[in-house]
């Protein structure tokens, strides 16, 4: 497709985007908060993925992320901003000495262990009680920006912004050669000179960071952090669902899968309120079945069948 | 003929002013109550299908009188999911798409927390049917006085156990308990009782112990290793809280380890279908605020069982659904009290609630540790015998005596 209009899209979106409270309710704004901050998740999976390591830790990072923000307020007196900055910098800290111990592992044994570090995160949180406040999670004063579902979405879209910035940047740097080159032989990229393992911890480092920060914009948002909420398997689950009917391997693959995926979500829950989770998980296992590729790379497929005969 | 016309124009005056004044109006409109609960579970589906069958009831008695008229109930119903965020999401669409005047409903603490900043926004007058965890309490603040919530927090049920054991003791001198021992699953749910468990007993003159297991609801199912510990210590009464799945297995492996303490109790959210129908369960003690043996001796109860079983073919198995359908009949006897759904007004009235509900026991509110406005403060201890649940506490609502102890095997 012509770039210059693949720019104008982009921009459009952007525009429509941004400016959506001029024209949609609470409601509207708030199932986009929703579908916005799994799209943003989807995408910091994918961007690991793109190096071939498929992690399972989303929920820990985000949860940590969350508990840092909380607890940064209710234990440091941190002011609400200066909370959603310490929730990057932690996520991102943390995932830099976990990193140096787990990014030697491979396929299932990476996988495995990334999935062990939410529950690993959640039991500590669960356990000191007096700091974290235990099972029962802590409570802010209130929710960021007075609570305004104008300004609260404002600000699940910057999380978004981050997450697109840095995706499209990976795509954009050297980042983008040096993880393909480790997910299509590991060996070559290390014979041609790709030193492996910073490339993966530094890809670790800010995709957890991102994830954080998003933990921080779900604190501030909903004003309370409890384990079970913020450590919760739908951190993991939905992200790798909505990338993988999007498309994977891509930015556009992951915001294409949140928009259709969350959407249909809300639809169905109106439309059949005692039946729509199973029509939301069968929906999920046909397309993963049938269209491995996702959406994203069905469409490119026809778009290269359509160019084919054209020509 | 002028006066002709002038005596029939007095006449047509008159009868309408009468026909105005005396006479009971057709409904017309409907007021909507937004009712959020978790469709997937069963809580919450009982739940909201026990809300729709009072609406269905008020409005076939004639709906509830407001501004001079007789207006319907319409019930308009979201699913949270469990989740806090959805949780959200319905608030804003039932207030500002649906248009709603009230809101009912809620059963998990997470989910609630989720929606406190959109209630807090809205002020609409909530009567909430669910979430026990004081956090929700704290989130609310003391000012929260549009929120009317009737499921005890989990403070005020743990004080009702004590209260009420302490009170079986001295009905019946035969129950001695001194050594309690609490096996508790390892997640945030068991952890919790088990931490209100040593505040509430530890200082009533109670041996206690504990330890914890991995519910079989979460991959495990072996609970050796606790049943060796509680059969060590002796305990009078031994209590688990877990989740249905365990209910079973867990009593298996009791008997298996001979295991028998004077009383067998269980917590968990819900039980098993057909746990009743076990050899095993006899004897079994519960906690929990319903029970359908309760229909022999509370008018209410029988009328809400009767009509949820002919309008849905199924059993309701869940306190949430009498809890739901009482939230519905205060919310319609607050609007006819206060004749609108003004909000200021109908919170007036919500305030002045006295509800014979079929829980067996009369809802109004008063000020809990933080929000002003808390119904339900008690539990109830029940027993299964003959394949039923029996109150066994508040003797008020007592439906038979305790069988104590529990059977050797």
């Amino acid at each position: 497709m012509n770039r210059n209009l693949l720019r104008a899209l982009a921009f459009a979106a952007g525009a429509l985007a941004v400016s959506l409270p001029a024209f949609a309710g609470a409601y509207p704004l708030q199932v986009a908060r929703n579908v916005i901050m799994y799209m943003a998740l989807a995408l910091t999976w994918d961007m690991l993925l793109r190096s071939g390591q498929i992690s399972f830790g989303i929920a820990g990072l985000f949860g940590l992320g969350a508990y840092a923000t909380a607890l940064g307020v209710l234990r440091a007196g941190m002011g609400d901003w200066l909370s959603l900055a310490f929730a990057p910098v932690f996520a991102g800290a943390a995932a830099l000495l976990i990193g140096f111990l787990i990014l030697r592992l491979r396929a299932m044994y990476f996988s495995i262990v990334t999935l062990a570090l939410a529950e690993i995160f959640r039991i500590v949180i669960h356990n000191l009680h007096d700091f974290t406040g235990g099972p029962e999670g802590v409570v802010l004063d209130g929710v960021m920006l007075g609570g305004s579902a104008a300004a609260l979405y404002w600000l699940t879209l910057g999380g978004l912004a981050v997450a697109l910035g840095a995706s499209w940047w990976f795509e954009k740097s050297k980042f983008h050669f040096a993880l393909t080159a480790i997910r299509n032989n590991e060996t070559a990229a290390r014979s041609s000179g790709v030193d492996i393992f910073r490339w993966l911890l530094a890809t670790f480092v800010i995709t957890s960071a991102i994830q954080g920060l998003l933990g921080g914009i779900y604190v501030q948002s909903y004003g309370f952090a409890t384990p079970d909420s913020v450590f919760d398997a739908n951190f993991t689950l939905l992200p790798l669902a909505i990338a993988l009917l999007g498309g994977i391997h891509s930015t556009i693959g992951p915001v294409f899968g949140a928009i259709l995926l969350g959407l249909s979500s809300e639809w169905l829950k109106l439309r059949l309120p005692y039946g729509h989770l199973v029509v939301y998980g069968v929906i999920i296992v046909v397309v993963i079945l049938f269209m491995p590729q996702g959406l994203y790379g069905l469409a490119r497929k026809g778009l290269r069948r359509a160019e084919g005969r054209a020509e | 003929m002028k006066k002709g016309f002038a005596i029939l124009a007095i006449a047509l005056l008159v009868i309408g002013t009468l026909a105005m004044t005396g006479c009971e109006k057709k409904p017309v409109g409907t007021i909507k109550i937004g009712g959020i609960w978790p469709l997937g579970d069963i809580t919450g589906r009982q739940g909201s299908m026990a809300a729709q069958l009072a609406i269905e009831e008020i409005n076939a008695a004639g709906g509830v009188m407001v501004d001079g008229g007789k207006k319907l109930l319409e019930l308009v119903v979201v699913d949270d999911e469990l989740k806090a965020d959805k949780a959200a999401a319905a608030v804003e669409k039932l207030v500002t798409v649906d248009g709603v005047e009230v809101l009912v409903g809620g059963m998990a603490s997470g989910a609630e927390l989720g929606k406190i900043p959109a209630f807090k926004k809205y002020g609409l007058p909530v009567v909430s049917t669910g979430a026990a965890s004081y956090t929700v309490e704290n989130a609310l603040g003391g000012d929260a006085s549009w929120y009317f919530h009737l499921h005890p927090w989990d403070y005020n049920q743990g004080a009702s156990y004590a209260e009420g054991w302490a009170a079986i003791q001295e009905k019946f001198p035969d129950i001695k308990i001194e050594k309690l021992f609490l096996a508790y699953e390892e997640g945030a749910f068991g952890k919790a009782s088990w931490d209100a468990t040593k505040v509430l007993f530890g200082g009533g003159g109670y041996v206690i112990d504990g330890a914890p297991f991995k519910s079989a609801a979460l991959g495990g199912g072996d609970y050796a290793s606790v049943l060796e510990a509680a059969k060590k210590f002796g305990p009078d009464l031994f209590l688990w809280a877990g989740y249905d799945a365990d209910a079973l297995p867990m009593l298996e492996q009791a008997k298996a380890m001979k295991f028998n303490p004077g009383v067998y109790l269980g917590a968990p959210p819900g039980w098993p279908a057909d746990f009743g129908k076990s050899k095993l369960a006899e004897n079994v003690m519960l906690y929990g605020m319903w029970a359908p043996s309760m229909n022999d001796t509370n008018v209410a109860s029988k009328k809400f069982y009767d009509g949820f079983v002919a309008k849905f073919k199924e059993e309701p198995a869940t306190y949430f659904a009498p809890l739901s359908y009482s939230a519905i009949y205060i919310v319609a006897e607050a609007i006819s009290a206060a004749k609108t759904t003004e909000k200021a007004a109908l919170i007036s009235a919500l305030a002045a609630t006295s509800y014979d509900s079929p829980l067996g026991e009369t809802i109004s509110f008063s000020k809990s540790n933080v929000i002003p406005y808390q119904g339900i403060r008690r539990q109830k201890i029940l027993q299964w015998q003959n394949g039923r649940q029996e109150v066994i506490w508040p003797f008020e609502a007592a439906t038979e005596s305790p069988v104590h102890p529990f059977p050797a095997w």
